[in-house]
């Protein structure tokens, strides 16, 4: 159901759907004079938006992201009856009526409810005071911010200006950023490679002997040794990894590895060896190389 | 009111212009002399070598002579503090409510003159002399308001001048070694917009009529110039702790002052601030008039109150709509100074804090639309209007359900492990800046169109071209959101630096509605059959609190993003250059600074109503026959 690829417009596209769907069962319902009244009508909006973000998408948001989307979707339901004075007056008479017990039914509804809602509350208040031994939720910063500058093998970089020097195009000369494209369907293994396409390769063959166990030959963060971490070893084809940070971040993250963190990185939760104990800073930079190159990404920059 | 010619009018404008110009030329001339005094210290460096020594600028990478003191390296027994009983007795927190109280205040007396300014010059533009008079009624009873705040702002400023001086005695003068002549003019400024203010407000009936009027108008404009260059001033100094200029590494003046002044974010801010004053100052007035609307004894109140909520609310949603893109460009000259600054607030340590930004972004568009949805109701003939309200709100919901989508999940590792990596493959890619600048796009579309929709509502359009008006309009609405979108999708594939650039283009196709769209509907509404007049008053009690819900949102939007701006300098006072070491330098928890900023926000609303209260003691007989004049129902749209 899900396409690689186009995810995120998909989930747009089904809660369009599902919208219009709504609007239109709504419409032939009123005109066959059989119309759902307002409050029951909110409430399956509600039940519709908890479906959605609860079983259809997949793989599953974690609650505190689905407790937010659904705070806001109540949101929304509150004030699309209250916009007009009739639907406001519609959507409260049902609860007025049961509160003044305006017939048996209503006065049936009110005793129920007045049971059941003190026990409801009380449950949730004991649920919520309960010791528990789930285990607790992590706010991990996923992109903890590099040092002004750093050293890798004696060799002090600042982060801010430092320059991939393999970055180059065949003539030798520097290729900004987002010049690179023109290799991107170019084979950096053709023997006549030369330049950028050069240093991709060898930046591809150090990350196959190093890199690909974990981060698997796609580089989606899917190695052979991956699911043995939670989290599993980033995923460079997501556009909110290696796309969103410069060359240099990506150069001071595979030198550092886990132990490198910074501490507003904890909990760090991450299992990457500092690479400047096994590679070179020459074969760090070829690495990066390699990894733009392969996911067709463009490091990030502010000129 | 008399006419005046057109000619007296033009003078009075000169006139005015160049005693702002002759005040400001004085008032700016210290700058200019600093960077000759520095070229002076560099020929006199060349002439005799080994008395001056030479540095270099760490921003502008230019030489200079060094002309102060380094950074002291303090230690924690440098900060003075009271032994006060936890969280008082760290410093930190004392500053930070002090300069937030003062920030609020000071932002709210540098607003209200602007609302002042434009709806006595509206008043003085429109020909209905009832109407007239009502606008210049209403500028007077804000003028009034903002006194006693004023007041209060002056008294909070001295405050948080002794607090420097006797918390973090070394860094105060470190920062007023550098801010010296900076710091005068700031005084100076200080004096001549408080004579300003004195006589623009108790001028007021004397300068009613006439010549005298535009002179008084005028002033209006001198008190606004002297309250932004005064921002601005201010503004340096903030600027200056997260992006230092005009120092060298150990933090040693090197003799210009502009280069110190004019440093990275400088100006970013300036502009950043003088939109969200505007749209603070529209909140606490559109707040002020929920107030007055909800605790109304009669409908005469209610009507007046109602139409000053509008005016206030139409003003503060005006200046909120320009906002996001001030915003925008502040943080990417933030990632353009420093990579791990922008890294720190956009996906680091207080990527969260964004998060909570979002939803208040959220909460101030959804409250506008909705006290436009309620507003309708005051209008015969909106009913048909009132069916595209399911659409407006499903949209905006899309856009903002991606707008708060974050890109660093919080989750237990077991859902952690469900997901399959820290990026969800569908929701994940919401949380990046491609999809939130489609999804801020979007929500600004969706409240101009509901704007749109609220000027129609008690018309009936006679233009000819009344289908073909309809058509540009969906048509024009159309382009700009599939732009909008295709852009948005369009920025995940291209370089970082292109992709920001893309904003352009985005805000373009959306200000093209705004302007665009407003003319024509301007002009389809033109020789319009009423179907009734807006009956002032007759709103809901509903919408009443969306105008606090989006005052209370400002407010604590400040307070956040005031928390945000100053942490990410970490553990510097200047960054890089001066280190902060006292015991309080680290970065507080979520909790704990979002229950700060909690606390701040609800001691400045009830200094707030305090204010209100002082300003009614002296306001009510004036304005009694303002809202005489107010109960009389008027066409909707517009200001009116």
């Amino acid at each position: 159901m899900w396409i690689e690829g186009y995810k995120p417009i998909e989930l747009l596209l089904i809660l369009t759907i599902a919208t219009f769907i709504y609007i239109g069962i709504n419409y032939v319902l009123q005109k066959i004079g059989k119309r759902i009244p307002a409050f029951p009508q909110a409430l399956l909006i509600w039940l519709g938006a908890w479906s959605i973000f609860k079983y259809v998408l997949t793989p599953p948001i974690p609650s505190a992201l689905l407790y937010t989307y659904m705070g806001l979707v109540t949101l929304v339901i509150f004030l699309f009856i209250s916009s007009t004075e009739k639907g406001w007056s519609e959507f409260k008479r049902p609860i007025l009526n049961t509160v003044m017990a305006v017939t048996p039914v209503y006065k049936s509804v009110r005793s129920v409810s007045f049971v059941v809602l003190p026990l409801l509350i009380g449950y949730g208040t004991y649920d919520f005071n309960v010791p528990k031994f789930d285990e607790p939720i992590e706010l991990r910063t996923v992109h903890p911010a590099p040092p002004a500058s750093t050293t890798v093998r004696g060799q002090n970089f600042t982060l801010q200006t430092a320059r991939n020097p393999y970055r180059v195009d065949d003539k030798g000369e520097y290729l900004p950023v987002g010049k690179e494209d023109k290799y991107f369907k170019q084979n950096p293994f053709a023997p006549d490679a030369k330049g950028y396409l050069l240093y991709v390769k060898e930046g591809g063959s150090i990350f196959f002997q190093n890199c690909h166990f974990c981060h698997g030959d796609n580089l989606n963060g899917r190695g052979m040794f991956a699911f043995a971490f939670n989290p599993i070893p980033a995923n460079f084809s997501d556009p909110g990894t290696i796309a969103q940070l410069q060359e240099t971040f990506v150069f001071w993250r595979i030198a550092k590895g886990g132990p490198g963190l910074p501490r507003e990185g904890f909990p760090w939760a991450s299992a990457m060896p500092p690479w400047e104990e096994h590679l070179t800073t020459d074969e760090i930079w070829k690495v990066n190389m390699f990894e733009y190159w392969h996911t067709e990404f463009f490091p990030r920059t502010w000129d | 009111m008399k006419a005046i010619s057109k000619r007296m009018r033009v003078w009075s404008l000169l006139s005015l212009g160049a005693v702002a110009t002759a005040l400001l030329l004085s008032l700016v001339m210290p700058f200019f002399s600093s960077p000759v005094m520095a070229d002076e210290a560099t020929k006199a460096a060349t002439e005799a070598a080994p008395k001056v020594e030479m540095a270099k600028d760490i921003y502008f990478k230019t030489e200079g002579p060094v002309s102060g003191q380094p950074v002291p390296e303090l230690k924690a027994t440098d900060y003075p503090s009271y032994n006060l009983p936890y969280p008082l007795s760290e410093n930190r927190i004392l500053i930070w409510s002090i300069a937030q109280q003062h920030l609020y205040f000071g932002s709210f007396v540098l607003a209200v003159p602007i609302f002042c300014m434009i709806i006595e010059l509206v008043g003085l533009l429109t020909k209905d002399p009832v109407m007239s008079k009502k606008y210049d009624d209403l500028a007077h009873l804000l003028v009034k308001i903002s006194l006693t705040a004023y007041s209060v702002t002056a008294i909070l400023g001295g405050l948080l001048l002794f607090s420097f001086i006797t918390l973090y005695p070394d860094f105060f003068k470190y920062i007023s070694s550098l801010f010296r002549p900076v710091m005068h003019i700031y005084a100076l400024l200080f004096l001549a917009e408080s004579g300003t203010l004195y006589l623009y407000y108790y001028g007021w009936d004397r300068m009613a009529h006439g010549f005298a009027k535009w002179v008084h108008a005028c002033m209006g404009v001198l008190l606004n110039v002297f309250g932004s260059v005064l921002m601005m001033l201010a503004n340096s100094w903030a600027s200056f702790m997260m992006s230092p200029a005009g120092v060298d590494e150990k933090g040693r003046y090197l003799g210009n002052i502009w280069a110190v002044l004019h440093n990275a974010l400088w100006n970013p801010l300036n502009v950043h601030r003088i939109i969200g004053n505007m749209v603070f100052g529209g909140g606490i007035v559109a707040a002020y008039a929920a107030y007055k609307f909800l605790a109304a004894r009669n409908m005469e109140e209610k009507a007046y109150y109602d139409w000053m909520g509008y005016i206030a609310m139409f003003m503060a949603v005006g200046s909120l709509i320009p906002l996001p893109f001030a915003g925008y460009w502040l943080m990417r000259e933030v990632y353009g100074f420093r990579q791990q600054m922008g890294i720190t607030l956009m996906g680091g340590l207080l990527a969260w804090l964004f998060i909570i930004q979002a939803v208040l972004i959220g909460a101030l568009f959804f409250s506008t639309n909705y006290y436009l949805f309620n507003g309708m109701e005051r209008m015969r003939g909106a009913e048909k209007y009132q069916k595209y309200i399911k659409y407006i709100l499903f949209l905006t919901t899309a856009a903002f359900l991606v707008w708060l989508t974050p890109h660093t999940l919080v989750m237990r590792p077991a859902e952690l492990k469900a997901i399959g990596g820290q990026q969800h493959p569908v929701i994940g890619n919401f949380g990046v800046m491609s999809a939130k600048n489609g999804a801020v796009n979007t929500m600004i579309m969706t409240t101009i169109i509901s704007f749109l929709l609220y000027q129609r509502s008690n018309k009936i359009i006679t233009v000819k071209w009344e289908a073909w008006g309809n058509a540009a309009l969906m048509a024009m609405f159309a382009v700009a959101l599939v732009n909008n979108w295709w852009l948005a999708i369009y920025g995940y594939f291209i370089p970082a630096n292109v992709r920001v650039g893309l904003s352009v283009p985005q805000v373009v196709g959306t200000l093209t509605t705004l302007f665009i769209g407003s003319a024509i509907n301007i002009a389809m509404m033109r020789g319009s059959k009423l179907t009734g007049l807006i009956e002032w008053g007759k709103i809901s009690v509903r919408s009443q609190y969306a105008l606090f819900a989006l005052a209370v949102s400002f407010t604590w939007l400040m307070a956040l993003m005031g928390y945000i701006r100053s942490s990410v300098r970490l553990f510097w006072h200047v960054m890089e250059v001066f280190r902060d070491n006292s015991p309080w330098a680290f970065t507080h928890t979520i909790g704990f600074a979002a229950n700060v900023m909690s606390m701040n926000v609800m001691a400045f609303w009830l200094f707030v109503l305090f204010v209100f209260w002082l300003g009614e003691l002296t306001s009510k007989h004036a304005v009694a026959e303002a809202r005489k004049e107010a109960a009389r129902p008027v066409m909707a749209g517009g200001s009116e």
